[in-house]
């Protein structure tokens, strides 16, 4: 069973009428003859068709301005399509930026009957649901406050209590984790899994790419308003990821390197005799850097940086503080990892030689380290480790009395 | 289980699907109580004389009028003490007016919310439509006052008010719904409409009586539909008259046939509102 099918959408938008070139604003007269001017049409869809089955969660990704607010926008009825059609089969319900219905005057209750009516309750509904949500939210007293003097925290929470109680078939997710502190998103991450569980469609808009692996079973790219690519999570974060590596944005401090050492390639692999490029976590892993050096430089240091998806910088591969002495010349260097520590997934890689504090080459996002599943990892980090089980005399707690630990029924 | 389908099409403008428009508005009702109620509580917060303002409105216009046009000149009531006589007229007018205003200003207002979440778009000004019957009903108490002031009695015929004050808010809604609509497209409307609503009172037998209107003119006078139903508030209140059935029912059609209208466009429209606003 399709719960949500789109046949041939397009939305067009008239993008307001720029006229490079001309410093006035156009006249009456040309606003009005430029009214229907196609020239100015954007087109934020094109032809779009996908389907999503009862239970599934869709994952869609994209860059910027490739038509994924627009897709939201179109399944919650905020705008209608240029053309095509789209159909619903359930109620459907949005956790789109929580809270921005809110009104600042009146009070969390008041706030929550609005809200909750906005969504298509009714108030009894929210009445019985009440109870929950200010649980959930744990604002407790200030339930009775105007939300203007909520807490930005408390304002959050109460928001996304509402929309989680909504008990939707449908469920439309937008950036909702990106915000609030680690508790409150595992909590959002939980209701979520929820809801999932209970045989809930998800329909998750992102650019958390780790947070679409974790949660979806198949993933769309869109990019300028098409589908490009359609998939599994990962292989679609790939294509991601190689998409926006053939327009990487180099920092601007990073363009003027000199260049007197350029870094020419990138490989890795598991072992040094190794034909193919599969690196599993658990594993060894080689990696070989190439440079040609123009002239002999004292003090170089060569880097590899590997970067999560989200862009924060994951560790590093480095030759040292100190730096050597590079002669005039090609050559490679060569890092050896005994244990692949970092899970399965995507790394972004910048190679860089410097000599500090000056940046002789910096290449910016310049490959993807792929790893593979080795030994089955649970958390951010596979951490080599031994173990060894025996039999102690006494049943005793001394052991945890440490400053380091506490004892697991909470007697430190 | 059935499962409810909806399918999302292109907007299309059509007077047969108001059924179900209708339908989705009822679907929304409280969410339709829910804003009225903001509208009520959220406009006097921070304000000193709160809710006085309802009645002071329309109290302070007609002392106005009544020093320019009992005082200054004389304008014919047929015998109704001025106070009175102008302040039964600017009640309705008070409520035709603060309702197409603030409708008109309402769905730009509420750009953000509209961007966020869908409910039918007509709630927003349909809840200033009746915030503004709210604040009538409330001026209505003060206008008993001064009847019972000047001496006039009350009588059964005053409940021929009922059908001129619904008759308004069919109208109200009409107008209120093209004029939101239009606001959200150019905000010139915003900007004419002050000016449009002042020549609308005095296009409107308010400050004066309709017997002051030439006969000549009268033809083109009657197209305004405010004329039926203001004569017919202030005859059934002040005087306990039947209505002028003529103007009443060609007021009625006019306002049924705009508002009917209105709400098809307005349904049309609404669908690219959150692209334009």
């Amino acid at each position: 069973m399709k719960d949500v099918e789109f046949h041939n959408v397009s939305k067009r938008y008239q993008r307001p009428a720029a006229d490079p070139g001309r410093d006035r604003p156009p006249s009456i007269l040309e606003r009005c003859l430029r009214w229907r001017d196609r020239r100015n049409d954007f087109w934020a869809l094109r032809n779009v068709s996908f389907s999503v089955k009862h239970g599934e969660a869709l994952g869609i990704i994209g860059h910027n301005g490739a038509g994924k607010s627009t897709i939201l926008k179109l399944l919650t009825s905020i705008t209608a399509p240029t053309s095509g059609e789209i159909s619903i089969c359930g109620r459907l319900s949005a956790l789109l930026e929580i809270g921005s219905g809110f009104h600042q005057d009146l009070t969390g209750r008041e706030n929550a009957y609005l809200s909750g009516v906005t969504f298509g309750m009714s108030r009894n509904e929210v009445s019985a649901k009440l109870p929950g949500i200010i649980e959930f939210s744990g604002v407790g007293d200030f339930i009775d406050v105007p939300v203007k003097r909520y807490s930005s925290g408390m304002y959050l929470r109460l928001g996304f209590s509402i929309a989680a109680y909504l008990n939707p078939d449908i469920l439309l997710l937008d950036e909702v984790l990106a915000v609030g502190d680690v508790a409150f998103q595992a909590k959002c991450l939980n209701r979520i899994q929820d809801l999932r569980k209970a045989g809930k469609t998800i329909i998750f808009v992102s650019h958390d790419l780790a947070a679409v692996e974790r949660l979806c079973d198949r993933t769309l790219l869109l990019s300028k308003g098409e589908i490009v690519y359609e998939g599994s999570p990962r292989d679609a974060t790939l294509e991601y990821h190689r998409r926006s590596l053939q327009t990487p944005e180099v920092p601007a401090h990073l363009q003027d390197a000199s260049r007197v050492i350029e870094c020419t390639h990138f490989s890795y692999r598991s072992t040094p005799e190794s034909e193919d490029h599969t690196v599993r976590t658990g594993e060894p892993m080689v990696v070989e850097v190439a440079y040609v050096a123009h002239e002999t430089v004292p003090d170089v240091v060569f880097n590899v940086y590997l970067y999560w998806p989200s862009g924060y910088l994951c560790t590093q591969l480095t030759t040292g503080d100190q730096g050597c002495t590079i002669e005039k010349g090609a050559g490679r260097v060569t890092f050896s990892c005994p244990v692949l520590i970092l899970r399965p997934g995507l790394f972004l890689v910048d190679i860089a030689a410097e000599r500090y504090p000056e940046v002789l080459d910096w290449r910016h996002r310049c490959a993807i380290l792929r790893v593979d599943e080795g030994p089955i990892v649970l958390g951010d980090l596979h951490m080599p480790h031994e173990h060894r089980i025996h039999r102690t005399d006494t049943a005793s707690k001394e052991h945890f009395r440490t400053e380091e630990a506490v004892s697991f029924d909470g007697q430190a | 289980m059935t499962q409810p389908v909806q399918i999302i099409r292109p907007a299309s403008f059509s007077i047969l699907a108001m059924g179900s428009h209708f339908a989705r508005l009822v679907q929304f009702r409280d969410l339709l109580r829910a804003m009225t109620m903001l509208r009520l509580s959220v406009r006097y917060k921070q304000s000193l004389l709160g809710y006085c303002w309802a009645i002071l409105h329309p109290l302070l216009l007609m002392l106005i009028y009544t020093v320019i046009f009992s005082h200054f000149v004389k304008v014919r009531t047929d015998g109704t003490p001025y106070a009175v006589f102008a302040y039964s007229a600017l009640l309705p007018w008070t409520l035709f007016s603060n309702g197409l205003s603030g409708a008109t200003m309402g769905l730009p207002a509420h750009s953000n919310l509209l961007s966020k979440v869908y409910f039918p778009r007509e709630i927003v000004p349909l809840s200033y439509v009746l915030a503004a019957f709210a604040d009538f009903l409330m001026a209505f108490l003060v206008l008993i006052l001064l009847m019972f002031h000047y001496g006039i009695p009350l009588s059964a015929g005053a409940l021929w008010a009922i059908p001129a004050i619904l008759t308004l808010t069919v109208f109200l809604t009409g107008t209120a719904l093209i004029a939101s609509a239009v606001q959200v497209r150019f905000r010139d409307m915003g900007m004419a409409l002050p000016l449009l609503l002042q020549l609308w009172m005095f296009a409107t037998p308010v400050v004066y009586s309709l017997s002051s209107v030439p006969k000549s003119l009268r033809f083109l006078y009657d197209l305004n539909p405010l004329v039926g139903i203001m004569e017919t508030f202030r005859g059934a209140l002040l005087h306990g008259e039947a209505p002028d059935w003529v103007l009443l029912t060609k007021s009625l059609s006019v306002s049924l046939v705009v508002t009917v209208f209105a709400y098809g466009w307005f349904k049309h429209a609404e669908v690219t509102f959150v692209d334009v606003i």
